[in-house]
C-alpha cells in the first residue's frame, strides 16, 4: 500500500492498564476510500485501539495515527478530519438531539441544517425529544447522525449498529456505501460479523489484543473450513480420502462421505477426478466460520 | 468570540443552569431567613448577659462576641461559616460535575472525539463554573442588600460586597482545586472529598487555632484566614485578601489543565 494511500497507520501499538494489557502489538494499515472492519469479541481490544486513535488513551508502546498526524501529538488536527460513534453511548440527557446536533455544529463548524434534517427523516428520528426519552435505538440513530453530519475523510464507528432494527441496519450499510462512494474511509469495528461481511473490503480479526488475521473478506473466507459432502457411484477411496492432508473426520457411510476442508479443495477434486461421482456439496464459508475458526486454533 | 469557545462555556452553563437556580434559591432563603429574626435581637440587653456567661473560647469559635451588633450578628450567624462553607461546596459539586463526574460517566468522551483540545474542554468547564458561582453571588448581595435595607441592619453596602466576594473567591479556590484534582484524575468521590475536605479543614483552622496560643500562628495557613482574618463587615479589605485567594485559584486551575494532557481519559 502506498504510503499517501494510507489513511490509518497502526504500528506496534501495545496498551496496558497495569498489568492488564489490552492491545499486545497491533499493525495495521488501512487505505484511502476502503471499509476496513475491526472484528472481535467483547474484550478483544477493538475499543482501546480506536479510543488511542482518537487520542483518548495515550499507546503503551508503538503508534498509531491517521493522514501521516500522530493521535496523540496531533490529536486535534486529526480529530478535524475524522468523525466517531462511540461504542458505549453517554449521551448528554439533558439535551434534545437538535440541541446536541446544534452543540457539535458550535464546537466543529461546517454545520448544515440542512444535512441535519435529512438525515433526521432517513434514519426516521424525532430530533427534537430529550435524549433521556429515547430508546437505545434511537439513541443509536442520534450518534449516527452526529457521524454522518460532517464531511470527514475518515469515519469511525465502534458496534453501530447495537440497538438498531434490521430495516435501520440496512439503511446504516447504504450510509456506508454512500460516504465511501464520496472518497471517505470508514474504519468499522463490530462483533457483528454478519454486518462485517456485507459492509468491509478489508478485515481484520483481533483476540486478546493480538490481530489473528488480516485480509480481504474473500482471503479469510478461503481460509476458513468448508463442510463437503460427496455421493460416490462406486466404491470410495476410504483409505485414499482419510490420506488427503487437509481433511477433517472423514465420515464414510456407504456411498456418502462427509468431512470438513481446512486448506484447498483441489487435492480432493483431483482424487475426486478418478471416481464416479454422483453429486457433490460444498458449503460456502462465511465469515463466521473463518473467525470462530481462527480463535479455535490460536492459543490464548 | 466565536461559536466553538462560546459553546465550551456555554454548554456546561446550560447544564449547571437548574443546580445554580437550586443554590441561588437556597442561599437566598438561608439569608432571608436569618436576616427575618435581626429585630428580635437588635437592642436585647439579655442576650448580650447570656453571651457575656459563656466561656471566652466558645464566644470566640462561634464568633458571639459582638452579636448584639448588626456586623457581629451577620458574622455569627451567616458569614463567619454557613455561607463561606455553602458557597465552598456548591464550587466543589459545580466543578465536579462538569469535570470528574462527566468523565467518570464517559459522557465527556464524545466531546472528547471532535476537533478540541482537552485543555480547552476542562477550562470551558472551569469558566463555566466560575460564572455559575458569580450568578449565586451576585444573587446574594442582592438578597443581602435587600434584606438589610428591610430590617435596617445599615452595614455598609461597600462592606457586604466585600465579604460576598471574598466568599465567591474563596469559593472559586475550592473549584479551582477540584479542577486541579480532576485535571490529574477523573474520580468523581475523590474530587468532593478533597475539595470538600479542604474547605472544611480550613474553616476548623480558622476559627479554632486561634482558641490555642501554640496553634494560633498556623491560622494563617487557611484560606478562610486569608478571606475573613480582617473583619470584611467592618473595615475595608486590604487588596492582598483578593490577591491570596486569587492568584492560587489561577494556578491550581493551570495545574489541571496540565495534568489533563498527560493521562488517558476515562471510559464509561
Amino acid at each position: 500500500m502506498d504510503r499517501a494511500d494510507t489513511v490509518v497507520q497502526i504500528d506496534g501499538l501495545v496498551k496496558r492498564y497495569g498489568k492488564v494489557e489490552a492491545v499486545r502489538g497491533i499493525d495495521i494499515k488501512v487505505a484511502r476510500g476502503e471499509v476496513f472492519g475491526f472484528l472481535g469479541p467483547n474484550g478483544s481490544g477493538k475499543s482501546t485501539t480506536i479510543r488511542c486513535l482518537l487520542g483518548l488513551l495515550r499507546p503503551t508502546a508503538g503508534t498509531i495515527g491517521a493522514f501521516g498526524l500522530d493521535a496523540t501529538r496531533d490529536g486535534v488536527a486529526l480529530r478535524r478530519r475524522l468523525t466517531y460513534v462511540p461504542g458505549e453511548l453517554r449521551l448528554p440527557d439533558r439535551l434534545t438531539g437538535m440541541e446536541l446536533a446544534t452543540s457539535f455544529g458550535h464546537l466543529r463548524g461546517g454545520f448544515d441544517p440542512a444535512r441535519r434534517d435529512q438525515l433526521a427523516e432517513r434514519l426516521r428520528l424525532d430530533l427534537h425529544r430529550h435524549l433521556r426519552d429515547l430508546s437505545t435505538g434511537n439513541r443509536r440513530k442520534v450518534a449516527l447522525l452526529l457521524a454522518f453530519l460532517f464531511d470527514a475523510e475518515l469515519i469511525v464507528l465502534d458496534e453501530p449498529t447495537n440497538g438498531l432494527d434490521p430495516l435501520m441496519q440496512r439503511e446504516f450499510l447504504v450510509m456506508v456505501r454512500e460516504a465511501r462512494a464520496t472518497g471517505a474511509t470508514v474504519f468499522l469495528s463490530s462483533h457483528s460479523l454478519s454486518e462485517v461481511q456485507r459492509a468491509a473490503d478489508r478485515v481484520a480479526i483481533l483476540r486478546a489484543g493480538k490481530v489473528v488475521a488480516q485480509g480481504t473478506v474473500a482471503e479469510l473466507r478461503g481460509r476458513a473450513r468448508q463442510r463437503i459432502e460427496v455421493w460416490f457411484e462406486d466404491e470410495p477411496p476410504a483409505a485414499e480420502l482419510k490420506a488427503l492432508a487437509d481433511m477433517v473426520d472423514p465420515v464414510i457411510d456407504d456411498h456418502r462421505l462427509t468431512a470438513t476442508l481446512s486448506g484447498s479443495i483441489q487435492p480432493l477434486l483431483e482424487l475426486l477426478a478418478s471416481h464416479r461421482v454422483g453429486s457433490m456439496l460444498v458449503e460456502e464459508p462465511d465469515l463466521e466460520e473463518a473467525f470462530l475458526d481462527l480463535y479455535d486454533g490460536e492459543p490464548a | 468570540m466565536n461559536g466553538r469557545i462560546l459553546e465550551l462555556v456555554g454548554g456546561p452553563l446550560r447544564a449547571m443552569r437548574r443546580a445554580t437556580i437550586w443554590w441561588c434559591l437556597g442561599l437566598a432563603a438561608l439569608i432571608a431567613a436569618t436576616i427575618s429574626i435581626w429585630p428580635a435581637f437588635k437592642g436585647s440587653s439579655g442576650l448580650s448577659q447570656a453571651i457575656d456567661q459563656l466561656p471566652t473560647g466558645v464566644v470566640q469559635a462561634f464568633g458571639l462576641a459582638d452579636f448584639g451588633t448588626p456586623a457581629g450578628f451577620l458574622r455569627a450567624n451567616l458569614y463567619d461559616f454557613f455561607v463561606p462553607l455553602l458557597i465552598v461546596i456548591a464550587a466543589v459539586v459545580l466543578a465536579n460535575g462538569q469535570t470528574a463526574s462527566e468523565e467518570a460517566s464517559g459522557r465527556l468522551e464524545l466531546y472528547l472525539a471532535q476537533p478540541i483540545d482537552r485543555r480547552a474542554v476542562l477550562l470551558g468547564r472551569a469558566i463555566a463554573a466560575l460564572v455559575a458561582l458569580a450568578v449565586i453571588s451576585v444573587l446574594l448581595l442582592i438578597v443581602q442588600l435587600g434584606a438589610d435595607a428591610a430590617v435596617g441592619l445599615g452595614i455598609d453596602t461597600g462592606y457586604l460586597v466585600s465579604t460576598i466576594a471574598l466568599c465567591a473567591l474563596l469559593g472559586a479556590l475550592h473549584g479551582s482545586l477540584a479542577v486541579a484534582i480532576a485535571g490529574v484524575r477523573a474520580r468523581p468521590s475523590l474530587v468532593l472529598g478533597v475539595g470538600i475536605g479542604v474547605g472544611v479543614a480550613g474553616c476548623v483552622v480558622a476559627s479554632l487555632f486561634p482558641l490555642s496560643s501554640v496553634l494560633a500562628p498556623w491560622r494563617h495557613l487557611s484560606p478562610w484566614d486569608w478571606a475573613f482574618g480582617g473583619n470584611s463587615l467592618e473595615q475595608a479589605t486590604d487588596l492582598w485578601r483578593y490577591a491570596a485567594l486569587a492568584v492560587p485559584s489561577v494556578i491550581l486551575t493551570t495545574i489541571g489543565l496540565v495534568a489533563v494532557t498527560r493521562r488517558d481519559i476515562s471510559g464509561a
